[in-house]
């Protein structure tokens, strides 16, 4: 069947009215999120951390982790840029020459726990699940290894485990979510010999973070990282230093990706329920309209034919009454001419027969 | 067993022969380094560049600005026995600083002038088999970026001093005033003014800029004395402008106190904004202020007398008025981070090593600390009358605050003290108590500034045991640090980052390197 402009258009415009309708109607149900309240978080100060790699090795130990190819206490790790992996939840990356800094300086890495995760919001089966304590858990049992949460996440932090042909899980650091509900500190911050990873509510990190900056103007930059961007994140840092330089992305905005999505996805429950309806509907119109367009033209050809003969044979009628006429006509002058002849010709003999008379008396 | 010896011997030779390769190579580019081309092009950092753009008064320029290499052109002249006359002309009483004319008269002629001199002259030299400059507009005219050691220079009170025995001690050579009345620059004895408070960046009615002033009066002098044979100071760029060159200029030794009717001591005078003052401890506690010792701490007058030779309160009255800007007294003293202020002056001897110690990690407060007030806000001397002059009350004052960085008897220091905080992991740490307590004092000792600021006994150890009165015994870090993350006391870290970042932080601040923050082991002994 082939689409006419105008059925498209129509099929466009019915699509169109649908999709707005449920928009305005998801916007309505939806306000401001900041995070859960009381949530907790950890503030990494980065001016304190002495890249001594021990949250490394907390982590590892109550994580139960495989153990490294090299151990914790080796510091020449450090010179080389890492990222986390399948087997580690956390790493530390030292940054050297660094302008403004004095000496080298350390980043720790690991899952920010976002309030309102990008890796959560990609994941179609709610493997991942932001708890009201901050933490963002993943759930293996439902996981079906799309690896969507790996290109959704801004700081590259979940990981794969590849080499595990059956059975493999996304891997990133859980904010020591089993610790946390049993009143623990995560392993890192529990470690931490100089308090460059505090722990509390995010709410009182931020205040902490604010002190820090208010009381030493000189010795931090006046931002919080982590306390906006991507919509806001459990951890945050604060530097010495431009976060650009220890490799932090300042490019990410003020929005939470699930907001960023949202316009398309919460379009999709609508697509799903009202199009096939709305659609079925602009189906059985047209298909309504043909039907009736499809009557129209069978009676109006019956009419046109009937017409058509009507005419044809009132033609044919009026032709062979004429014909008739011609030919009574044509009879008539023959017989009249007849007639004539038969007349005239009775008129010579009359005038003929005393002659015939007289010429045949003599004899 | 053979086999391994040979390959060990062939291993051996390629790696003999890889080295030898390799030396061959670095003694290579290094023989070639010294042979890179010297001279006017190598690209060193110059003092002399000028970017000719002065058309930019009669609107938006046409082609890019010339970048003029000054010196370039005074070397090519004087080979030449050609003098500054061939381009500049005589103005009034001195050469002018323009380029073959007196006054910029329109767009045109300025133009013109360029043009009808600069293209010509290269082009004769050129004609005369010498190296020259470019006779093409673009030869000129393009987007060059030419390194730059070009710093400002001022007279410090060495170079000053050397001056004034040049000049014979004959003040009025350099300095004047003008006189509204005569109309013209007058000499007045005791009033002699830094340059720059009349010369500003801008050249603003009559009275030229500092850059101008420079360039006519300074240059025009020195020339002068050039001419007769006798020392002078330089008459090209970089003689004064060159980083490297502006270093070299000598220094005396001992340098004659400048005098200029200022007071040995004095005390700081508080004015109101109409000009009245205010009687010495009508309100508060006065300072006194040791003149004399403060102008061997500076380099020049102008560190603290930003803009005139005026008292500090004249302009900077009690309520700020309009000739100090609007900034009160309270704030010209007190404000961190302003060159002149008292405060910011002292604060910048913080970051040095021997402070950094202990003052890095303590915040600047606005107001600050109010128990460091009474370093400088003294009480009234019991000998004092109203009748006392501020010089004779400063002069009191003073006395009775002798610069000393006092300390607790050796006793009453504790020689070492054990940590035992982490003593389930390694065995407790000896803290060398007293020898870390020496050596603070042993490093501020002989600052007079440090002197002043930590004449009560207990001040140096406040550079650990802080916010707690100041005790011979004060509290210990225990009382205060316990469990981290307290919701109660938000902003006080736990016992073991305590004591790890007051002793890092100081060691890193003091540029202790060792023991390392990572080794545990520096400070903690395994336990065995």
């Amino acid at each position: 069947m082939s689409i006419s402009r105008r059925r498209f258009l129509g099929w466009l415009g019915a699509a169109g009215v649908g999709t707005t309708v449920g928009r305005s109607a998801h916007a309505a149900g939806n306000t401001h999120f900041t995070g859960h309240p009381d949530s907790l978080g950890v503030l990494f100060d980065v001016t304190r951390c002495i890249g001594c790699r021990k949250c490394e090795e907390a982590c590892n130990k109550v994580n139960e982790l495989p153990a490294p190819p090299k151990p914790f206490g080796d510091l020449a790790v450090l010179e080389r840029r890492r990222r986390t992996d399948a087997k580690t939840y956390t790493v530390v990356n030292r940054y050297e020459n660094v302008p403004g800094a004095r000496g080298p300086l350390y980043r720790k890495i690991q899952c920010n726990h976002c309030l309102e995760p990008a890796c959560a919001s990609a994941c179609f089966v709610r493997a991942f699940a932001k708890n009201p304590n901050g933490a963002v858990t993943y759930d293996e049992s439902v996981c079906v290894g799309c690896r969507y949460c790996m290109i959704a996440c801004p700081f590259e932090i979940p990981t794969y485990e590849y080499d595990k042909a059956f059975t493999p899980r996304i891997m990133k650091c859980t904010f020591c979510h089993p610790r946390l509900i049993k009143g623990q500190l995560p392993g890192c911050v529990e470690i931490c010999p100089a308090e460059a990873l505090t722990f509390g509510q995010r709410r009182n990190l931020l205040r902490i973070a604010r002190e820090r900056i208010g009381l030493f103007p000189d010795r931090y930059i006046d931002h919080i990282y982590g306390e906006t961007e991507m919509g806001g994140t459990a951890w945050l840092t604060i530097s010495g230093v431009p976060f650009r330089d220890l490799g932090m992305r300042e490019d990410l905005g003020t929005t939470p990706a699930p907001e960023l999505t949202k316009g398309a996805l919460s379009v999709v429950p609508v697509v799903a329920s009202m199009w096939p309806v709305l659609l079925t509907g602009v189906y059985a119109i047209s298909q309504r309209r043909d039907k009736i367009a499809r009557e129209e033209k069978t009676a109006a050809v019956a009419e046109a034919v009937a017409k058509a003969q009507a005419e044809a044979k009132a033609k044919l009628t009026e032709t062979m009454a004429k014909a008739e006429k011609d030919k009574k006509a044509a009879i008539d002058r023959e017989v009249k001419k007849a007639l004539e002849e038969a007349a005239k010709a009775k008129a010579q003999e009359s005038a003929a027969a005393p002659t015939a008379a007289a010429e045949k008396k003599p004899s | 067993m053979t086999k391994a010896r040979s390959l060990f011997n062939r291993t051996g030779r390629i790696l003999t022969l890889a080295a030898l390769m390799l030396a061959f190579a670095i003694l290579s580019v290094q023989g070639s380094a010294p042979s890179a081309p010297a001279g006017d092009d190598s690209g060193m950092p110059r003092a002399d560049i000028i970017r000719i753009d002065g058309l930019q008064q009669f609107g938006r320029l046409e082609r890019p600005a010339v970048v003029y290499l000054h010196e370039k052109h005074t070397q090519a002249l004087s080979k030449k026995n050609k003098d500054c006359a061939t381009c500049h002309l005589p103005d009034k009483k001195y050469m002018s600083t323009k380029f073959k004319r007196l006054k910029d008269s329109s767009k045109k002629e300025v133009m013109d002038i360029y043009h009808d001199n600069c293209t010509p002259c290269h082009r004769e030299t050129a004609a005369a088999g010498e190296k020259s400059g470019p006779v093409v507009c673009t030869g000129c005219h393009q987007e060059r970026e030419v390194a730059s050691s070009w710093k400002e220079i001022g007279l410090d009170k060495s170079l000053h001093s050397r001056h004034v025995k040049a000049q014979e001690n004959k003040c009025e050579a350099c300095h004047h005033q003008f006189d509204p009345v005569a109309k013209k620059l007058v000499y007045v004895k005791g009033k002699e003014d830094n340059c720059r408070y009349c010369h500003l960046s801008q050249t603003v009615d009559n009275v030229i800029s500092l850059r101008l002033t420079a360039h006519t009066q300074c240059i025009d002098c020195h020339r002068k004395r050039l001419a007769e044979n006798k020392d002078a100071g330089p008459v090209f760029c970089g003689g004064c402008h060159d980083a490297g060159l502006q270093a070299k200029i000598q220094k005396l030794k001992d340098i004659p106190r400048l005098m200029r009717g200022q007071p040995d001591v004095t005390i700081i005078q508080t004015v109101k904004s109409g000009g009245e003052k205010v009687e010495p401890f009508a309100r508060m506690s006065v300072v006194p202020f040791n003149h004399i010792g403060h102008e061997t701490y500076s380099s020049s007058c102008r560190s603290c007398h930003h803009s005139s030779m005026d008292a500090c309160g004249k302009c900077h009255t009690l309520q700020g008025s309009k000739e100090g800007k609007f900034v009160k007294l309270q704030t010209a003293m007190h404000r961190v981070g302003a060159q002149a202020s008292c405060m910011g002056c002292h604060d910048r001897f913080l970051s040095d090593k021997r402070c950094a110690g202990c003052h890095a990690s303590m915040p600047r407060r606005d107001p600050p600390d109010l128990a460091g007030c009474v370093s400088c806000h003294m009480p009234k001397p019991a000998a004092a009358t109203p009748e006392t002059e501020p010089k004779v009350m400063a002069a009191m004052l003073l006395e009775a605050r002798q610069p000393v960085t006092a300390t607790y008897a050796d006793e009453d220091v504790p020689e070492t003290v054990e940590i035992k905080a982490l003593s389930k992991q390694y065995e407790a740490v000896k803290l060398p108590h007293r020898k870390i307590v020496q050596t603070l004092v042993k490093n501020i000792k002989d600052s007079k500034l440090a002197a002043n600021f930590h004449r009560d006994p207990g001040t140096v150890c406040q550079g650990c045991h802080h916010n707690s009165p100041v005790a011979k015994k004060p509290p210990a870090c225990a009382s205060c640090h316990g469990q981290p993350f307290d919701g109660r006391n938000l902003f006080r870290p736990g016992l073991q980052a305590a004591y790890h970042l007051q002793c890092m932080e100081c060691h890193k601040d003091m540029g202790i390197e060792k023991p390392s923050a990572t080794n545990c082991a520096g400070c903690h002994k395994e336990k065995l």
